[in-house]
């Protein structure tokens, strides 16, 4: 499929930016790593309660470190006229999206992977036990995000408060699905399967993507060309 | 004429929201359970309906302007979501004032407040966005697109009860299958919401017309200047 | 009647009000504030075409 093709040299463009420059790997790769520091200060690591909500507290790090990626996303193309050319050029915009948000996701995802081990090693639990189905999460979860967060890059790169108004639009948006994520993670990172009566918010996850993929792609060129 | 009509049906919805008032306080007994609190109930549905239609209206806008291109419809979009923040508050506090006896607790993170709270927070956002932009036919576009993603939340929202378990009372009127409320106080929180929906068509009416009158004049300002 | 029931729900009713009213003032001042707009700029048209 020639759309997918399109996208997938979009994507790559942006991951060999990327890896050329390592800026927003090594920023977002960072920045998790300290705020995982941060939190085993504030809630005692051992302690059981700290398990019921490493869910939350592992989602609170990738939707940050998510935010850094997502900020620089678009903006990236900025200097020289770069997003004008692409935006001009034979490519559909929903090609541009598409492939904006594999190369975001496969970014975010190599963060939540290189974060993993290190919350095993902090918070002293097995991930590995359920690390399919975690995996599985993982992708979905950062798949909604990605998308919400570079359709909103592709809305504020022009603005000068984009580095705010980014994560404000995003954040509320973003909750049913990152609600989701972390009522399943408190399962999975801990090494326990998910119950029988979790399974909806799988199912949420699902729609959720869904839902707004088709959103994102069908709105893209409205937002880019106008 | 069409501000005699105005000043006639806001009349006529004051009226009605001050018979209702009589009948929800002084007529109507104070519930089993519940004492008089129960009457809450008679804002808290009525709003949480008009948020609700108000969030459609504001979609129906979005959807309109892009594709007619027409900046009538980003000004109905924006006057809708400002009402949609308005009566949500209004949900949200007297929800909070409700639990607060009822359960003992202000707040519940459970899935009807959370995501009502959190769809209040997107279009709180839609707002502030709008502001960061000047240019009007960019600003009505992107807002557009906003709305588009934030409403979602809003269904989510309100199929919540149905979806989770929630802390969060499930249907209790008649209509809904919910056998919660007694029948006979049941037409007040209707009166209610008829009251308050013409109430906020009214006053969607007021702020359209407001935001075109804004429209023209920050028009008429450039001609000025040229001038 | 359990008058503590009693005192919270005019509290809900009060500030079900005030959130309105609150609303209805901001629409109110806008109003002014288009008004003042208005008459500034008229002004400004006649003294372009005076000159």
């Amino acid at each position: 499929m020639r759309f997918l093709r399109q996208s997938l040299v979009i994507a790559g463009k942006d991951l060999r930016a990327e890896l050329r420059g390592k800026e927003t790997i090594n920023a977002s790769l960072s920045f998790s790593l300290v705020i995982l520091l941060l939190f085993s200060f504030a809630f005692d690591p051992t302690a059981d309660e700290t398990r019921a909500i490493c869910g939350g507290l592992l989602w609170l790090v990738f939707a940050f470190a998510g935010a850094l990626v997502l900020n620089r996303s678009f903006a990236r193309d900025l200097p020289n006229d770069c997003l004008d050319a692409l935006i001009t050029s034979p490519l559909p915009p929903a090609a541009l999206f598409l492939g904006k948000v594999m190369a975001n996701m496969l970014i975010l995802l190599t963060v939540e992977i290189f974060c993993l081990p290190i919350f095993g090693l902090f918070y002293d639990v097995n991930w590995t036990l359920q690390f399919g189905m975690l995996f599985l999460v993982l992708v979905l979860t950062t798949w909604g995000l990605t998308v919400v967060g570079t359709m909103f890059s592709a809305l504020t790169v022009n603005m000068r408060l984009r580095e705010l108004m980014l994560p404000t639009l995003v954040y509320p948006i973003m909750i049913p699905g990152l609600l989701a994520a972390i009522q399943l993670t408190t399962y999975l990172a801990v090494g326990q399967p998910i119950p029988p009566d979790y399974y909806p918010w799988l199912k949420l996850l699902v729609g959720f993507d869904v839902i707004y993929t088709l959103l994102g792609l069908a709105l893209v060129d409205t937002v880019l060309v106008g | 004429m069409r501000e005699k009509l105005t000043y006639l049906i806001a009349a006529a919805v004051a009226v009605l929201l001050v018979a209702n008032l009589y009948n929800i306080l002084l007529v109507l007994p104070d519930e089993a359970n519940q004492g008089a609190i129960w009457r809450i109930f008679t804002f808290h549905f009525p709003s949480a309906m008009t948020a609700g239609l108000c969030s459609f209206l504001a979609l129906i806008g979005s959807i309109m302007y892009l594709w007619k291109r027409n900046l009538w419809w980003d000004a109905f979009a924006v006057s809708a979501t400002e009402l949609t923040l308005a009566f949500g508050a209004v949900v949200l506090i007297t929800g909070m004032i409700w639990a607060r006896v009822i359960w003992g607790i202000w707040w519940a993170w459970d899935a009807r407040l959370t995501s009502t709270l959190v769809s209040w927070l997107a279009y709180a956002a839609y707002l502030i966005f709008r502001n960061a932009i000047e240019e009007p036919t960019a600003r009505a576009r992107y807002s557009a697109v906003i709305s588009l993603f934030t409403f979602p939340g809003v269904i989510i929202s309100w199929k919540s009860i149905e979806w989770w378990r929630t802390q969060h009372p499930g249907p209790v009127l008649t209509i809904r299958g919910g056998g919660g409320m007694a029948p006979g106080m049941q037409p007040a929180a209707y009166w209610n919401l008829l009251a308050l929906a013409v109430f906020a068509m009214i006053l969607l009416s007021i702020r359209l017309r407001q935001e075109n009158t804004q429209r023209l004049i920050d028009g008429f300002r450039r001609q000025a200047h040229e001038i | 009647m359990d008058s503590r029931n009693f005192t919270y729900m005019f509290y809900g009713f009060a500030a079900a009000w005030a959130v309105l009213v609150i609303y209805v003032i901001t629409l109110v001042s806008r109003e002014k504030k288009i008004h003042q707009e208005m008459s500034r700029l008229q002004k400004l048209i006649e003294e372009g075409s005076r000159k």
